[in-house]
């Protein structure tokens, strides 16, 4: 961590490039009491300072009070319709979807769900503004007529209604577009440039100019890249022409996402190439029309790939010389400070000038959730609103340093009167000239503030302006909206005439430091996350500085030097029994990872001997000792976390970010367990029985358990059901797949250095028939435990049920044939972002994974050929490497079967899109991605385990028969659901006989304790994985 | 081949929807109007068993995890349940109530057998909705215990019972039908334990992503928190 102050010194910035580089990736995740203690010197005015920024703010504040033209339209409503209470929210959920909905049966049902639970009545006639108050009426009269009391076939009650009702869809549907147009009209500038360019002369008139943005959602396909370039380079060509007011220049905002299908750091490659070309482009365009060009920020994960795209493309001689290629960099962000530093020097060095946007962010909640999601330890963003405005201001105070100025043209984005205050008395102490910065304000927001600052100064504000078609970009605006809640928020209350003004102007240092910690309390690290568990940690594998080292300890098990030589372990002892078998990567048959004997019919007699007498001695240790033990495996497993990676990928052909989700979830599952454990087994249940008698319960292992594992989470399910097993007090024979025993082996290596008792847990590697056969036919088996095939999983109950002996729990996780259904008002680049994720991500091998998309017929034409489009992107290749989406399947048998139902589906189904395979594919047992377009369910017999996607479209009315197909066809383990209509959500979780329904999200990657997850019918026995009623089903119950 | 379920299991199946949604506590209200129809010590098993499912499994359970989004996990039943007791005493009826009772307030509709099942299922049918609860004769049970589409058996039996019954579950096809079995039918060391109920249902996990359309109310609450 840097000396942040120095960055006031002249000579920080002649530093060379790559060492100011350097500073950067370490602060993603740095500590934020330490990183703040450095920022705040930089923010800290002294007290005249902090009287002149004071009175500033105030003064500005009243101005903007008394004016009685002092809001605009989505002000108002934002003032009416605050983010914070519930009609806000359903206003912005209509605004977000309506205008997408083809047909009517679904608008229709869509609007009735969302105004009829919300109290517009208490909204009426509040506002001032036409606008709002003709919004609040139209909502409360639709809202009172989709809320008639109805007769139970739907009809309404009585006379009058029915007449109502005659006429009233058609109209509400018309009315509640009409406002949704209104609304698109507010947010939008223009549907297209020309549009914008003329309705935006009465701001420049005023002395505004304007940054146009072409915005909408990040493509997901080469089509719409090329969409989003043309009407860029549509743009630059009009603004070009333009020859309105050219005091201040209009500018185009760009968004990278938006230009091609792959802008991450995994694809690095296709972005320094590709998109950099596309980007040139556009540059070479607008510098010859003199149209500045500015880059959006996107997500954290994004930043370090944005700098370096930038640095080609400002180095580069299409743009040398030309000084208005800038970039947006976010203030809430801890790499903020080193970022502009780096450019500084980099547009020093050059001798050129940069513009650079500084906004504070707008992606808070989300990069929080990821995080959090991800097991990151730490965040890249601040998690107090004021440290992100303190960041602000000492950014704003090295950007207005007399030596930044020549290089860096800063332009401050902000809504809130004392931030743009306070830098207009920093630009004035620090002797900036008007002609050396501007502001930046969001169209439809600020214009008061603004309005006043440019009356009484000589000072330029350009108007960052959306511009597209009302249908496309408001879905896309509410969304930045709502995830912007803090600046609706400071809008609301700067125009609320009862908000006490010296609330609004507290200085954001003077709050910070009054603060009992500097770092949010409330927000917990994702270390954190559960009050009674450590979360397990992930690396991001996006940022430099926690992947580079990270891999590097990979890469030292990458070698072919290195080969794990494993052995069936019983009572401790490696037992080798000359029955070796080779373990192939499956990505590259001619690469072992290792070799494996496998057990024999004595091994596991002798194995089942010991567990069985190592019984009585385990079962009668103290819970809270067991639990301890697996919280060591926990911690092991983390410590060894390179090298458990390193057998995910040569031993299981797993990717990347797959193989750090396996061990995310076997460290999981450890302190899952081991917590269940201590809060259920460590002491005995009172409860009064049926006869009034006050008893006590204690639950208890039940004997000697067998856990038999899949492939495809060779790791997480492994370690979960022996942990399981082992803490409740059993002792356990395990036996691995066949394909992915290496990595078992570590596991119970892992598990016996942690403390678990060698005589206590035994692995049989080895088939079915030598190992699984007695492991289910032994009298001596006191349950099982076993996720794998519905066929293989009756099987090994009839061979328990045949033994002769009392009948034993049998906790089965089977197949699925899992489905997602999408109705009209789903977002399409969501539905394929996850469809594609869930059908495609670990090669289609998860029990969860898509393999039935159900699209509602209105919307297929738009989200198919999306699907195509995404899957034409995906990078089918090899697992450890990036850029890899899909890795290969498991074994040739898989392949096999694969391919044949492609061949099948080829004649049987229409072929959607086939993901293109690497040429060095016949090295290992690849599958291409593919989606074919069939007409139901049931032409589907069983389950494919692997990358292929059905679809199916479907009629609105149909829906619940859809969902009748789907039960009926005995499966139930994962459903997704896209919907915005929460009516229909519920309709759907209430009917659908599934283990785990996921809703407007991917429908794989449950999280322990969290998702537990489990199926149900053919699907499972259940109880769930990773959930609070799994470790009972081990147990006995027994009165003390 | 169409292989055609007993009419017992085509009505059970048809009702499971309906009488599952209505959740723990709307079943408990049906269930416990039921109760006074039956003797003491059989009330008391009844009123247990169904006290107990509030207790377990009545709410849906919010599971902690990340900012904007919502996981709850809740119980659901299996699907029909066949319930018989293969021993007679009256301490075996007690028990056979109680799986009934357990069965039908987890969710499950129910099948009982023979005369002891056709009192049970007179007490209890007027309050629940017609298939709900069914009765066969006896020589019907062995095409139910084949029927492709049972949940479970509950029963009170002998460990030999218990054994036989296992190995002619598991030869059939499909779901693998949960053997819930009392074979202490003096004592009923086991049906009448707090956890014995989880046997008798199913979980499901819901997640919504409460940020789809944008904005984590939760998380911008916790952001703006005063110390």
């Amino acid at each position: 961590m840097f000396k942040a102050i120095d960055v006031l010194q002249p000579e920080f910035i002649q530093k060379p490039l790559n060492e100011l580089w350097t500073l950067i990736s370490p602060l993603y995740k740095a500590d934020e009491e330490s990183w703040l203690k450095e920022l705040l010197p930089l923010a800290k005015p002294t007290e005249q300072q902090l009287a002149d920024h004071t009175n500033a703010a105030s003064d500005l504040i009243a101005k903007v009070r008394k004016d009685d033209d002092n809001m605009s339209m989505i002000d108002a409503l934002l003032l009416e319709y605050s983010l914070d209470t519930k009609e806000g929210i359903l206003l912005m959920c209509l605004a977000e979807a309506l205008m997408r909905v083809p047909d009517k049966e679904t608008a229709d049902a869509f609007i009735k769900d969302r105004l009829s639970v919300a109290d517009w009545a208490s909204h009426a006639k509040n506002s001032d503004s036409f606008f709002v108050n003709a919004s609040t009426w139209g909502l409360l009269l639709t809202g009172k007529i989709v809320t008639m009391d109805e007769n139970q076939d739907g009809t309404p009650a009585n006379l009058v209604n029915r007449m109502v009702n005659r006429v009233s869809e058609p109209v509400i549907r018309k009315a509640m577009n009409q406002a949704m147009k209104i609304m698109g009209h507010q947010f939008v500038l223009g549907r297209d440039i020309k549009e914008a360019l003329s309705r935006g002369k009465g701001y420049r008139d005023k002395g505004y100019t304007y940054s146009f943005d072409m915005l909408g959602e990040a493509a997901l396909t080469a089509e719409d890249a090329d969409k989003y370039l043309h009407s860029y380079e549509q743009a630059v060509e009009s603004v070009g022409k333009d020859t309105y007011n050219q005091k201040h220049r209009p500018t185009i905002s760009i968004k990278l996402s938006a230009l091609h299908p792959r802008y991450e750091i995994g694809c690095e490659e296709r972005v320094m190439t590709e998109l950099s070309e596309s980007v040139k482009g556009l540059i070479t365009k607008a510098r010859e029309l003199n149209v500045g060009i500015t880059i959006d920020a996107e997500e954290a994960d994004r930043l370090e790939l944005s700098l370096n795209l930038f640095e080609k493309l400002y180095r580069d001689e299409a743009t040398r010389g030309w000084g208005l290629f800038g970039l947006v960099v976010q203030a809430y962000s801890k790499r903020a400070l080193p970022v502009l530093a780096w450019l500084a020097a980099l547009a020093k060095e050059q001798g050129d000038r940069i513009p650079i946007r500084l906004v504070k962010g707008a992606y808070w909640d989300s990069e929080i959730k990821l995080c959090q999601q991800r097991g990151i330890n730490g965040y890249p963003v601040y998690t107090r609103k004021e440290s992100t405005d303190v960041s602000y201001l000492a950014c704003a105070n090295f950007l207005l340093s007399e030596h930044t100025r020549a290089n860096i043209f800063p332009q401050f984005a902000s809504h809130n009167a004392h931030t743009i205050a306070t830098i207009h008395c920093l630009a004035k102490q620090l002797g900036a000239t008007s002609e050396e910065f501007e502001f930046q304000r969001l169209h439809g927001m600020g214009d008061a503030l603004y309005n006043h600052l440019i009356k009484e100064n000589d000072i330029c504000v350009r108007i960052y302006a959306p511009v597209g078609s009302h249908k496309d970009l408001l879905p896309y605006l509410v969304r930045r909206l709502l995830e912007n809640g803090a600046n609706s928020s400071f809008v609301h209350r700067l125009i609320d005439a009862s908000y006490p003004i010296a609330d609004l102007i507290d200085h954001p240092v003077t709050t910070l430091e009054s603060r009992k910690s500097l770092a949010n309390p409330h927000i917990n690290l994702p270390a954190n996350l559960f009050d009674d568990r450590k979360n397990s940690f992930g690396p991001n594998i996006e940022i430099a500085s926690e992947w580079t080292p990270f891999k590097a300890k990979i890469d030292a098990f990458m070698e072919q030097d290195t080969q794990w030589r494993a052995f069936p372990i019983v009572g401790g002892e490696k037992v080798a029994t000359g029955h070796t078998h080779s373990i192939l990567s499956p990505y590259d048959h001619s690469q072992a990872a290792g070799q494996i004997d496998w057990a024999d019919t004595e091994t596991v007699s002798k194995a089942i001997d010991l567990a069985e007498a190592a019984f009585p001695a385990w079962s009668a240790r103290p819970a809270t000792e067991r639990a301890d033990c697996l919280d060591r495996a926990a911690d092991l497993m983390e410590e060894n976390y390179a090298e458990l990676m390193a057998l995910c990928h040569r031993e299981a052909g797993k990717t990347i970010q797959d193989s750090i989700d396996e061990v995310r979830e076997a460290v999981d599952f450890c302190r899952y367990y081991a917590q269940q454990a201590r809060s259920h087994f460590a002491t005995p249940t009172s409860y009064i029985d049926f006869l009034g008698q006050g008893k006590q319960a204690q639950l208890k292992g039940r004997g000697v358990f067998t856990c038999i594992s899949p492939w495809n989470f060779p790791l997480a399910i492994f370690a979960g059901q022996v942990v399981a097993a082992l803490v409740v007090g059993n002792t356990v024979v395990a036996k691995p797949a066949e394909q992915t025993s290496l990595i078992a082996f570590r596991a119970i290596e892992l598990l016996h250095q942690a403390g678990i008792p060698t005589d206590v847990l035994h692995l049989l590697p080895g088939d079915g028939a030598t190992v699984g056969a007695p492991l289910t036919s032994d009298k001596r088996i006191a349950g099982l435990a076993f996720t794998g095939s519905t066929g293989t999983a009756q099987l090994i109950n009839r061979t328990l049920a045949v033994r002769g002996v009392a009948p034993v729990p049998v906790i089965a996780e089977t197949g699925g044939q899992n489905a997602m259904l999408v109705d009209s008002t789903s977002l399409p680049e969501q539905v394929v972002r996850d469809a594609v994720r869930s059908a495609f991500a670990s090669a289609g091998q998860r029990c969860s994974a898509l393999r039935v998309l159900f699209i509602q017929e209105d919307i297929a034409d738009r989200v198919i050929p999306m699907i195509k489009g995404a899957m034409q992107e995906q990078a089918v290749g090899l697992p450890y490497l990036h850029s890899t989406d899909v890795g290969p399947v498991i074994d040739k048998k898989a392949q096999k079967m694969l391919l044949d139902h492609i061949e099948y589906m080829k004649t049987a189904g229409k072929l959607i899109a086939q993901t293109a395979l690497p040429e060095f594919a016949d090295k290992g047992t690849y599958v291409a991605p593919t989606a074919f377009e069939i007409d139901s369910i049931d032409q589907l017999t069983d389950e494919k385990f692997g990358p292929i996607l059905h679809v199916v479209r479907y009629k609105a009315r149909d829906l619940n028969k859809i969902i009748d197909t789907i039960n009926n066809s005995g499966f139930g383990l994962t459903l997704g659901v896209h919907s915005r209509n929460e009516t229909t959500c519920a309709n759907i979780a209430s009917r659908a006989r599934v283990g785990n329904l996921y809703i407007n999200r991917d429908q794989v990657g449950a999280v322990v304790g969290v998702q537990p997850f489990g199926g149900q019918g053919l699907s499972g026995t259940g109880p769930k994985a990773g959930g609070p009623h799994y470790l009972q089903r081990f147990a006995i119950e027994q009165d003390l | 081949m169409t292989i055609v379920q007993p009419i017992q299991i085509q009505v059970a199946q048809a009702v499971f929807e309906a009488w599952d949604k209505i959740g723990v506590t709307g079943r408990a209200e049906k269930l416990e109007k039921a109760l006074v129809a039956f003797s003491d010590e059989q009330r008391n098993m009844a009123q247990w068993q169904i006290d107990n499912a509030k207790r377990e499994i009545a709410e849906t359970r919010v599971m902690p995890g990340p900012t904007g989004e919502r996981n709850e996990l809740s119980s659901q039943g299996r699907g029909p349940f066949l319930c018989i007791s293969l021993v007679e005493s009256d301490k075996a009826n007690v028990g056979l109530v109680g799986q009934v009772f357990t069965a039908l307030i987890a969710g499950n509709p129910v099948i009982t057998v023979g005369q002891v099942g056709q009192d049970i299922m007179d007490k209890i049918m007027p309050y629940v909705a017609e298939g709900v609860i069914q009765n066969i004769a006896d020589s019907a049970l062995d095409s139910l215990i084949e029927a492709d589409h049972l949940a479970g058996v509950a029963t009170l039996c002998d460990d030999t019972q218990a054994q036989q019954l296992s190995q002619r579950l598991a030869a059939k096809g499909g779901l693998i039908c949960q053997l819930i079995e009392e074979t202490d039918s003096e004592q009923l060391s086991t049906i009448a334990k707090p956890h014995n109920l989880l046997r008798f249902v199913t979980e499901r996990t819901v997640s919504n992503n409460t940020t789809a359309i944008g904005g984590n109310a939760t998380l911008l609450e916790l952001g703006s928190m005063d110390d």
